[in-house]
């Protein structure tokens, strides 16, 4: 392949350049004229209001459309260290959340990943995702109601069901701490069942078969197979399942109106619903934006530092 | 050096494991057979459950029913105000049924015979009026409950617009912004790339408070809005509704990105050639090409738009409000009568399950599409 030397050298044609640029440059206008009509919502309505918010940070504004409003320096972001009623109804909803956080977490796996297995070994079966599945047609707001038919003391039908068969000496009950703590992510981790095992399943079929086979001719067992094998290789979908539950558990808000925390049920208050109350209910509204920038900006470098290494791997 | 390869005896060895396999293999089929349909069953079961208890009577909620309950009818000695209080009895439509005049005061201690006496009606007229009360009273109450002049059907109707409309606009809006970065090769396309996916990791309660101050600000530009009631204030509460279901999100754009980055550039090239314009060739061949994009993001986000309860919830009015916080509200009025409740959570779900059991081969496809590009 050698380029014989006799070939008459072709210079470059130096006016294409500037044509060519202009081409591009047309080229970008029109992909603008493409990005634009969805990019513009999308930024006023996702990425200016965390900027909107900024200016409110530092006001006593106690209402959307408060008349007077007026500045107090850094005491919104200091309230949560030193004044009572923000901490009273602030750290016991963190505690719950973050319990609530890792228990959801937890359920991932125990439904998402141990049914993503299940369905890779014995091959997929359409049937099967579609029941695994239809739990998310449900919306949050009846996922809590059906914990509530399910495990109210003396109504629900879970609870009669299990003492019936024996299962539990004492009814459960939903509206109690360990009843809400507990019930609550088995609720969420069912109807988000279907979702966690499409993440995996897709995490696990992509993985090049060859590697799978070698490991079986060379005798591994199955445990062995599945911690040297699949999870190494199915890192992107963990690390997109955490993404997804550590930022949808933060706000978790339908399943909890459900259970009553807007009003009478303390148990079920979780930070957002601090936030959704602060905003809309008792007029707190400052504080309540102060306090979800303070607790979710932590979360979103996270959630973003998680996002870079899960493209990393997966590129 | 002999260790390293299997001597002929050890060949030998190895062959009775696979056999074994092949045990293994049946043992785990049945074993995963098993684990699928007790999954299944308590899978199905909540929904089950709901069904059933929409027909349990409170009165009756504290015995377990796994099937529909024989509830015995309406005695005639029963007090009117019990009725009324317990089971929201609709005593207009009652009066009116039984010939009673509608100023006519009844007192809540009554029982139905003594009504019957003092109106002089037929006993038997009663009863006919009363039969199923009880089975039926939870869906008979949510049917009948006008809320703020809000009914199920017409905040049912209402979702249903805001989802198609939602969906629709949704759909053309994440093409556009696929074909814009299709190859993700300019460092202006990666930015905005970038951007949508930020989404992911902000969480909808950071921005639900500065959203609504946002649209408040817009809204106040607008003195029509003002107006209690008004047309005008209604629509534009649901445009807010469908522009921030609409902004379009990290999944839809990674969808239609990568998708529209697999077509070969050829296609779009001889497109040119041929005089199309770049409009004509996004929607004259692009379009029928993404068939299997558009289900995907369609079945992750009908559920979503459908079921979808905070953003309703904070920007409508509850006269203008859609089913989820219809039905939240409509709960709130009748705490103590878990029927309608319970009627009302499962008449919620009813129409998505419908439309997941009808179209389930598109939604297993384009929910595995979906995750493979999450």
């Amino acid at each position: 392949m050698e380029v014989p030397a006799n070939l008459p050298t072709v210079q470059p044609i130096k006016p294409a350049k500037p044509k060519l640029s202009k081409m591009q440059r047309s080229r970008i206008r029109s992909d603008w004229a493409f990005i634009a009509p969805q990019f513009i919502i999308f930024v006023v309505l996702t990425i200016v209001p965390l900027f909107v918010a900024i200016p409110i940070l530092f006001t006593d504004k106690a209402q959307f459309n408060d008349p007077q409003v007026n500045p107090v320096g850094w005491k919104n972001f200091t309230a949560v260290f030193t004044e009572r009623s923000v901490q009273d109804d602030y750290l016991p909803a963190l505690q719950k959340t973050v319990i609530f956080v890792l228990l959801n977490y937890t359920t991932i796996y125990i439904f998402g990943l141990s049914l993503a297995l299940l369905m890779y070994e014995v091959g997929f079966k359409g049937g099967f995702f579609t029941i695994v599945y239809m739990p998310l047609m449900l919306s949050g707001l009846a996922t809590g109601y059906a914990a509530v038919m399910l495990f109210a003391q003396e109504t629900g039908t879970g609870n009669l069901l299990l003492m019936k068969a024996g299962i539990i000496k004492e009814q459960i009950n939903i509206y109690s701490a360990t009843g809400t703590a507990f019930i609550l992510p088995l609720m969420v981790g069912w109807r988000y069942a279907g979702y966690n095992m499409a993440i995996f399943l897709s995490g696990l079929l992509s993985i090049p078969t060859e590697t799978i086979e070698a490991s079986v001719v060379d005798g591994a067992s199955y445990w062995q197979r599945l911690f040297r094998i699949y999870f190494p290789q199915m890192l992107p979908s963990f690390i997109l399942a955490t993404t997804m539950c550590l930022i949808g558990s933060f706000s978790v808000f339908d399943e909890l109106v459900a259970l009553g925390a807007t009003y009478v049920n303390p148990e079920a208050k979780l930070l957002s619903i601090i936030f959704f109350t602060y905003g809309f209910q008792i007029d707190r509204l400052a504080m309540g934006m102060t306090l979800a920038l303070e607790t979710f900006v932590p979360l979103m470098l996270l959630g973003i530092l998680l996002q870079r290494l899960q493209r990393r791997l997966q590129y | 050096m002999s260790t390293q390869f299997l001597s002929p005896e050890k060949i030998k060895d190895t062959k009775p494991p696979v056999i074994g396999l092949k045990g293994r293999r049946i043992g785990l089929r049945i074993f995963a057979t098993v684990i699928m349909i007790v999954y299944s069953v308590v899978t199905l079961f909540p929904f089950y459950a709901l069904f059933i208890r929409s027909f349990v009577p409170t009165k009756e909620s504290s015995e377990l029913h796994l099937w529909l309950p024989e509830v015995q009818e309406v005695s005639v000695n029963q007090e009117i105000g019990n009725l009324a209080v317990f089971y929201n009895l609709d005593m207009k439509a009652f009066k009116i049924a039984m010939g009673i005049p509608e100023t006519a005061y009844i007192p809540s201690r009554d029982k139905l015979v003594d009504v019957a006496e003092k109106y002089n009606l037929n006993i038997a007229d009663i009863q006919q009026y009363f039969e199923g009360f009880y089975l039926y009273n939870g869906w008979n109450t949510l049917f009948r409950t006008s809320m703020n002049s809000q009914t199920f059907w017409r905040a049912l109707t209402r979702t249903f617009i805001v989802t198609f409309f939602s969906l629709l606009l949704s759909i053309i809006l994440s093409i556009m912004t696929g074909y814009g970065l299709a190859g993700l090769k300019r460092k202006d396309q990666m930015t905005v790339y970038n951007i949508y996916l930020l989404q992911m990791v902000i969480p909808i309660m950071l921005i639900i408070l500065p959203q609504y101050q946002l649209f408040q600000w817009i809204y106040n530009l607008f003195p029509q809005y003002n107006v209690q009631g008004s047309a005008f204030r209604y629509s534009a509460q649901l445009i807010a509704l469908i522009l921030i279901n609409i902004k379009g999100t990290a999944l839809s754009t990674m969808i239609f990105t990568s998708a529209i980055s697999g077509i070969p550039k050829d296609l779009e090239d001889s497109a040119m050639i041929d005089g199309a314009s770049r409009i004509q060739y996004l929607r004259q061949i692009l379009f029928p090409l993404l068939k299997v994009p558009i289900v995907s993001l369609v079945v992750i986000q009908l559920p979503a738009f459908y079921n979808q309860f905070l953003e309703p919830y904070v920007y409508l009015d509850p006269p203008n409000s859609t089913l989820l916080p219809f039905i939240q509200s409509a709960v709130g009025q009748f705490s103590t009568n878990f029927q309608v409740i319970y009627a009302g959570v499962f008449a919620s779900v009813v129409p998505l399950v419908i439309l997941y059991l009808v179209f389930r081969s598109y939604f297993v496809e384009g929910v595995m599409a979906g995750a493979i590009k999450g």
